[in-house]
């Protein structure tokens, strides 16, 4: 076996560091262009609704232009909110609260919180499982892969099983692409209801939470941790 | 007199009606495309006097659409207006636009463009 050499292992970090930051480099470049969109339409609709006088903006087309804003100033609220979490949890900045949660009761609420033009969900439960886990970040986490299986409209079918020491949730709907799971780059697929960020939270939450993500069989699995297993960060920084 | 038929590509739903009211209610006419081979067949329907591209666009891109439109005889002429969200002007040039707009463009800067190039394509 050789020996690494004093400074061999910094040398090697240090090649790397441009691929890093040229990844890096084409994430961020990639959120900004995600925002830009939204962010224009929210812009425009706003001005021209300025520019209508009251009866005009309170006819059809001050309607439809209210919606537009509306709709996509939501997108960007959804962005950022995904970008900042993924940021936080690169640092593990996220203080993490256990609870036992019933994963059946979690899945229903976030159905019953989805909008009403959202594909169809079907969920299939082998019998409750508990897990004590952070209840806002795996909601987080089922949200968004109920999300990126929903893409396109698709309907989503969601399978939970509970083993002696993991849980296993499984979401079948629009195809993971090839890569699905590497943060997107310029030039990755836009997603027009600004769920474009959704695997790269889901990835990093399943993380947090000490489970983990992967693609099987055209699925998307959510593996975490039983309650036994699963301890918080001890010194979490609190919340500002 | 008939008014000005402006070809806008861009695959966000939302993108695509926003411009659409603010060209509109100027009183152009407009046209609608979602990507580069929608784009192609709009063209082939009705040549537009000038056209709003974005670049990064599913099935065709805007590099895609751009080099398919040059090669067509009778519409390598229409000038082609880059909007994109990526923030390089550098890649308008790629497309020989005749001009680039970053998004979130100011409304103003659109129609002062759209007008500047239907008006000097009547005047030609």
């Amino acid at each position: 076996m050789e020996r690494e050499e004093p400074g061999q292992r910094e040398t090697a970090a240090g090649q790397n560091r441009p691929d890093a930051n040229e990844r890096r480099s084409g994430y961020l470049g990639f959120v900004a262009h995600e925002v830009r969109n939204p962010l224009s339409t929210a812009l425009w609709t706003a001005e021209l609704l300025t520019r209508m006088s009251p009866e005009e903006r309170g006819g059809a087309r001050g309607d439809k232009l209210s919606a537009m804003c509306l709709r996509s100033l939501s997108r960007v609220r959804q962005l950022i909110e995904d970008h900042f979490l993924c940021e936080r949890l690169d640092v593990a900045g996220i203080p993490v609260r256990a609870e036992s949660l019933i994963i059946g009761e979690v899945i229903d609420g976030l159905l019953d919180r989805r909008p009403g033009d959202s594909p169809p969900v079907t969920v299939d439960l082998e019998g409750p499982i508990v897990a004590a886990v952070d209840r806002s970040l795996l909601e987080r986490v089922i949200d968004s892969l109920l999300a990126v299986a929903g893409s396109e409209n698709t309907p989503v079918h969601v399978i939970a099983r509970g083993g002696a020491d993991l849980i296993e949730l499984s979401f079948s709907g629009h195809p993971p692409l090839p890569g699905a799971l590497e943060d997107p780059r310029k030039g990755s697929p836009s997603d027009p209801k600004g769920r474009a960020l959704a695997l790269p939270v889901a990835r990093r939450v399943a993380e947090a939470l000490g489970g983990n993500l992967a693609v099987s069989d055209g699925r998307y699995v959510l593996t975490l941790a039983r309650a036994a297993t699963y301890t918080p960060q001890p010194e979490s920084p609190a919340e500002p | 007199m008939t008014h000005p038929l402006v070809l806008v590509v861009d695959d966000d739903p939302d993108i695509l009606d926003a411009i659409c009211d603010i060209l509109e209610g100027e009183g152009y006419r407009v046209a609608r495309a979602r990507h580069g081979v929608e784009a192609l067949e709009r063209v082939e329907a009705e040549p537009p006097a000038i056209i709003l591209l974005d670049l990064m666009m599913p099935v065709m891109d805007g590099l895609a659409f751009a080099q398919a439109l040059r090669e067509r005889p009778g519409k390598e002429g229409i000038p082609i207006v880059v909007i994109s969200a990526d923030g390089n002007p550098q890649r308008a040039a790629s497309v020989d636009a005749a001009g680039y707009l970053a998004k979130p463009f100011d409304i103003d800067a659109l129609l002062s463009q759209v007008a500047q190039m239907t008006s000097s394509q009547a005047s030609a």
